[in-house]
């Protein structure tokens, strides 16, 4: 290999590139603290290395020949000088982590509070309001105004699972049975990727959660677009799709407000058409991809709790155009 | 030891870990095999019949796989099966705890059972649960009714505990009030 | 046929507009019995009425005749006082639709007869229309769809021409409501709802709200929730003719995990006062606001005139599933008082600012959790219809002392199956016994006395204007009290338990009769089924488990018990 120094250095900066989902480039608040935080300590440690690694090269290279007694006491001065460093390096760096990480408890009062329940392999998130028939569900995606305080209530439906949007916080448990919370900032709009941070079964890798940070007016707007009920068919095909959902199994375990599916089992599918991706961030929210995912959702995802049921070509048809359209 | 021998016996023993099978899990049956699954030849008078040949060319999962019992499990509780039969202790259902089936203990009757309903209140769930899930309801209660041991049970219940475990001593006769 | 007012030989569930002043459900006007004589009281004949069911409602007498409508599948049966022995005139079995058995046990479906006919809802969802001396049907209608859930469990009220009845099926997600039927065609006249908007409602210009928003029955829910919503009027309706009012309550919301249906959730677990002609609302009482433990308002009420703290006021008695004796101006809704029947954790007592009880916190209910201990259980303290007696100035509670621990899970919504979302434990009141008859003095608003019961009571009471007082119980016996000392005075054990409330009437020999229903259909008060098994703790709603000492010999069945002097 003629230069394999640039084949490591292009392999090292294949982690540097504008990411939807990296801790190193921070986003929000919290993440912004914690950022620095990882800076301060890896500078800090890469440079205590190299004084270290350079003292023993000192030590290797020149051999003084000093009096025992001589060398005894450089050598304690050292040793006493590097323990005092270490104390004040260590305190400071403990310092610097408890200032960094104090703000991440507190809580903002005028903060947006969103409810998120993690179950296997999927999010629900519960945006409430004081009027109770103005909150909604939706599933694996949540929309949050910029420069406002959220505040994530972090609940669990069956076992530990763990919230992590790394551009803008860390992690935070969802234990069943336990309440936590995460308060953050996202200080521009964006659109970032969390996903489940604890091992919690067969797709545990596949459990994808979209941040979508936007402007405070248009998330208003898509806030009073997700109360709405669904919007009805817009043609025969569609009103079909909206037949079969009602008439199938589709209704036992998905709402769709607005029709007669009341199941409370699977995401609520009532504005399904409005999110960007389809499954836990598997899919892209296209017909074909819900046409693939209706027809064989355990090919797609081996071991969800969504089963195959039978459809014939038509029908699957009608429902997938039906479903896309649920804006 | 000598070191052929030494080579030897660890040669044995990879072949034999080798030889180690994970359990296949299925996470869904094939269309076709789950269309046989619903063809049961249920008797005339409604109780009992012959489950489609598939089924125990499968090897009858549902009784004998715990991962299939915890699926049914898991569909007793979403499906509101407890509002009518409680944990197995019935309520305005029988119980399926006791190991006696109004419509016989065998496989099918349940199976029926589910999927078509019953008089006296039992829905019907054919439209509402594919023909593996209704497989695996069935396998569920009938353990639930179990008069032998059986070498699977599903996974422990984290809810606020209503029965022993189902990896206890199966259920025997109605015990004395 | 003579009004039941103008001779008031004896009324029972028989709701002819409160004219005669002393006329209520549960009071009988007559007075040859005396404690003095009671125990001298024998049975002169029993019969059996063919169903191996949940017996809860009392036969009708009407003038010389005996209505008897066995549970689901119904039969009415007509029998004739004047001739020893009750033979039956003619007997009437409708079309059952089976389905209906899973709608449980516990249906207190009753004849009501009026004008020459007699009308009764089945199970099943029908309201039927008979002659009462042929038993030739004059109209059967389907008003309640099994297939949403809905049933009907309660006796109707007829009332100016007009057939009152409300559904039931709270435990299935069905939207309750209370419906007008024609008299005589059995036409719907109008339907309100327990939930929902105004319009349904009812909700009008002749509410008395005060600055009420719009559209509580909407905006008190999580989006759409109010459609599966609850409410049934599962309960006796009361009518009030002077006023042109009818009242009933309304029963638990849908689903029992409260998660799933956040806000008050109105117009659920309270008390209507509806405009008979079109069912307007003029008032209503929350009396469980985000009800969480499944109790409803459909116990019986009263209507009394009486003093109350000085002056002669129309009142409205209702002892309620949460442990409270709810007193209320009945025209206007004002509510007087709400004391405490029996001990209960659940609330703490009357918050006098807003009208309602406050919650004890730690009795919380969340969904994937489990809370313990919570008294009273569901479904409610009171057990049967209380009775009230104008001599004594008691009102006498069946009750139930038992406490739950109940756990909530998120549930699906599949029309035709439980919407329940929680699993109950039972257990007896810590320290008590788990049934009692509690007699509450209603002027001073304190119990007078308790007669503790083995097993919680199930069937509503009977008190004598001759100073007794009579009630059944699980284990079948009918027993007689004093009904100003609560002293035990005579007992008699059935073949079966009585989960249905004592009558009494004056024969053609005018002697007074007391006669009571027998037969529990396997386990009192609970589901339909024997088949229960107590190794599950959450069988029967956790009631199995709560009630495992009822000695279960096998039942006889239904039996109509008839008792007299010689």
């Amino acid at each position: 290999m003629p230069r394999p120094w640039l084949l490591a250095i292009g392999l090292l900066c294949t982690g540097c590139s504008s990411n939807w989902q990296s801790a190193l480039e921070p986003q929000g608040d919290v993440a912004r603290h914690l950022d620095g935080l990882f800076w301060l300590f890896t500078i800090t440690a890469v440079v205590i290395w190299l004084a270290v690694m350079l003292v023993l090269l000192l030590g290797l290279w020149r051999r003084a020949r000093l009096p025992q007694a001589v060398a005894d006491r450089r050598a304690g001065i050292a040793v006493g000088a590097a323990v005092a460093a270490t104390v004040v390096i260590i305190s400071g760096l403990t310092l610097a982590s408890y200032l960094a990480t104090r703000p991440l408890a507190s809580d903002a009062p005028d903060a947006l509070v969103i409810r998120l329940r993690g179950f296997q392999w999927w999010w629900e998130a519960t945006y409430q309001d004081e009027a109770p028939d103005r909150g909604f569900l939706t599933a694996n995606e949540i929309h949050i105004p910029v420069g406002r305080p959220v505040r994530i209530e972090l609940a669990a439906a069956d076992v530990i699972h763990s919230f992590w949007v790394p551009n803008l916080a860390g992690k935070q448990d969802m234990i069943p049975g336990r309440d936590n919370a995460i308060t953050f900032t996202a200080q521009q709009p964006g659109i970032w990727r969390g996903q489940c941070a604890e091992f919690c079964g067969l797709q545990h890798a596949h459990m994808a959660l979209l941040v979508v940070a936007e402007p405070p007016e248009a998330f208003d707007r898509w806030r009073e677009a997700q109360i709405a009920e669904a919007r009805p068919p817009a043609d025969e095909v569609e009103a079909e799709g909206q037949r079969l959902l009602e008439a199938k199994a589709c209704s036992a375990c998905h709402t769709v407000r607005g029709t007669t599916a009341a199941g409370t089992l699977g995401p609520d599918l009532t504005h399904l058409g409005s999110r960007q991706y389809l499954a836990a961030g598997m899919l892209p929210m296209t017909r074909g991809a819900m046409a693939a995912w209706i027809a064989d959702p355990q090919g797609v995802k081996p071991g969800n709790n969504m089963p195959m049921v039978p459809l014939t070509a038509d029908e699957l048809q009608a429902l997938s155009a039906y479903l896309v359209s649920l804006k | 030891m000598t070191a052929k021998a030494r080579a030897a016996t660890l040669i044995l023993l990879a072949l034999t870990l080798a030889a180690c099978k994970r359990e296949e899990r299925a996470t869904r049956l094939d269309p076709p095999v789950a269309e046989a699954l619903d063809k049961v030849a249920v008797l005339p008078v409604g109780i009992g019949g012959r489950p489609p040949e598939v089924y125990p060319a499968l090897g009858s999962p549902y009784r004998s796989n715990a991962y299939q019992l915890s699926q049914g499990k898991r569909l007793y509780e979403w499906f509101n099966c407890r509002g009518c039969h409680a944990d197995g202790g019935g309520n305005t259902g029988p119980a399926l705890l006791d190991g006696w089936w109004r419509y016989g203990p065998d496989a099918v009757s349940i199976f029926v059972s589910i999927r078509d309903g019953r008089p006296n209140g039992m829905p019907a769930f054919r439209d509402r649960l594919t023909t593996e899930q209704i497989w695996q309801l069935t396998g569920y209660i009938q353990s639930m009714g179990a008069t032998a041991i059986s070498v699977a049970a599903p996974s422990r219940s984290d809810r606020m505990q209503s029965r022993p475990a189902e990896n206890r001593a199966p259920a025997t006769f109605p015990a004395p009030r | 046929m003579a009004c039941l007012a103008l001779a008031p030989a004896g009324v029972v569930w028989a709701s002819d507009g409160g004219t005669a002043p002393e006329a209520q459900p549960g009071f009988s006007t007559l007075d040859q019995l005396t404690p003095a004589n009671v125990g001298g009281l024998q049975p002169v004949a029993s019969l059996p009425t063919g169903s191996r069911g949940a017996h809860g409602a009392a036969p009708v007498i009407a003038g010389d005749t005996a209505f008897i409508l066995t549970p689901f599948p119904h039969e009415l049966l007509a029998l004739d006082l004047r001739a020893p022995g009750l033979p039956v005139k003619w007997r009437y079995r409708p079309a059952a639709d089976s389905m209906a058995a899973g709608q449980g046990g516990g249906g207190r479906n009753a004849p009501v007869a009026e004008g020459g006919r007699v009308f009764f809802t089945t199970l099943d969802g029908h309201a039927i229309a008979l002659d009462a001396a042929t038993g030739v049907v004059l109209w059967d209608m389907r008003v309640a769809d099994l297939a949403q859930g809905e049933t009907l469990r309660a006796p109707p009220l007829v009332a100016r021409g007009t057939v009152l009845l409300g559904n039931g099926g709270d435990d299935f997600g069905a939207r309750g409501w209370i419906a007008a039927l024609s008299a005589e065609t059995g036409a719907l006249l109008w339907k309100r709802y327990s939930t929902g908007p105004d319009e349904a409602v009812g909700i009008g210009p002749g509410f008395a709200s005060a600055g009420q928003e719009a559209n509580l029955g909407v905006t008190t829910w999580s989006p759409s929730a109010w459609q599966h919503g609850g409410g049934g009027v599962s309960g006796p309706i009361l009518w009030d003719a002077a006023a042109g009012l009818v009242f009933h309550g309304t029963g638990y919301p849908a689903p029992w995990n409260p998660d799933q249906r956040r806000g008050d959730n109105r117009w659920t677990s309270g008390l209507f006062a509806r405009a008979l002609e079109d069912g307007a609302a003029r008032w209503f009482l929350p009396v469980s606001p985000h009800d969480l433990y499944a109790l409803g308002s459909t116990t019986p009420n009263l209507l009394l005139d009486r003093e109350w703290q000085g002056r002669q006021r129309p009142l409205l008695v209702h002892p309620d599933a949460n442990g409270h004796v709810y007193v209320l101006d009945r025209l206007s809704g004002a509510l007087l008082s709400a004391e405490a029947f029996l001990p209960v954790n659940a609330t703490e007592g009357l918050d006098p600012a807003q009208g309602v009880l406050r919650r004890n916190p730690a009795k919380q209910v969340r969904s994937g959790g489990t809370t313990t201990g919570i008294c009273p259980a569901h479904p409610g303290a009171v057990g049967g219809a209380a009775a009230y007696s104008p001599r004594t100035g008691l009102l006498y509670i069946p009750a139930r002392r038992l406490c739950m621990d109940l756990e909530a899970r998120d549930t699906t919504f599949i029309p035709g199956t439980p919407f329940t979302g929680a699993n109950l434990r039972q257990m007896p009141a810590p320290g008590l016994y788990p049934g009692a008859l509690v007699a509450w003095d209603l002027g001073a608003a304190r119990v007078a006395w308790t007669k503790d019961e083995a097993l919680p009571l199930e069937g509503g009471a009977l008190a004598t204007a001759g100073g007794l007082v009579f009630y059944g119980t699980a284990e079948g016996v009918l027993k007689a009290l004093d009904a100003n000392t609560g002293a035990e005075l005579w007992r008699f054990q059935a073949a079966s338990g009585i989960i249905a409330p004592p009558v009494s009437y004056q024969g053609p020999d005018g002697r007074q009769f007391v006669a009571v229903l027998a037969g529990t259909g396997g386990f009192p008060g609970a589901a339909a089924g024997r088949e229960i098994d107590i190794r599950d703790a959450t069988a029967a709603e956790g009631r199995a488990l709560a009630m495992r000492r009822l000695p279960q010999p096998p039942e006889a069945g239904g039996m109509l018990y008839v008792f007299a002097l010689p």
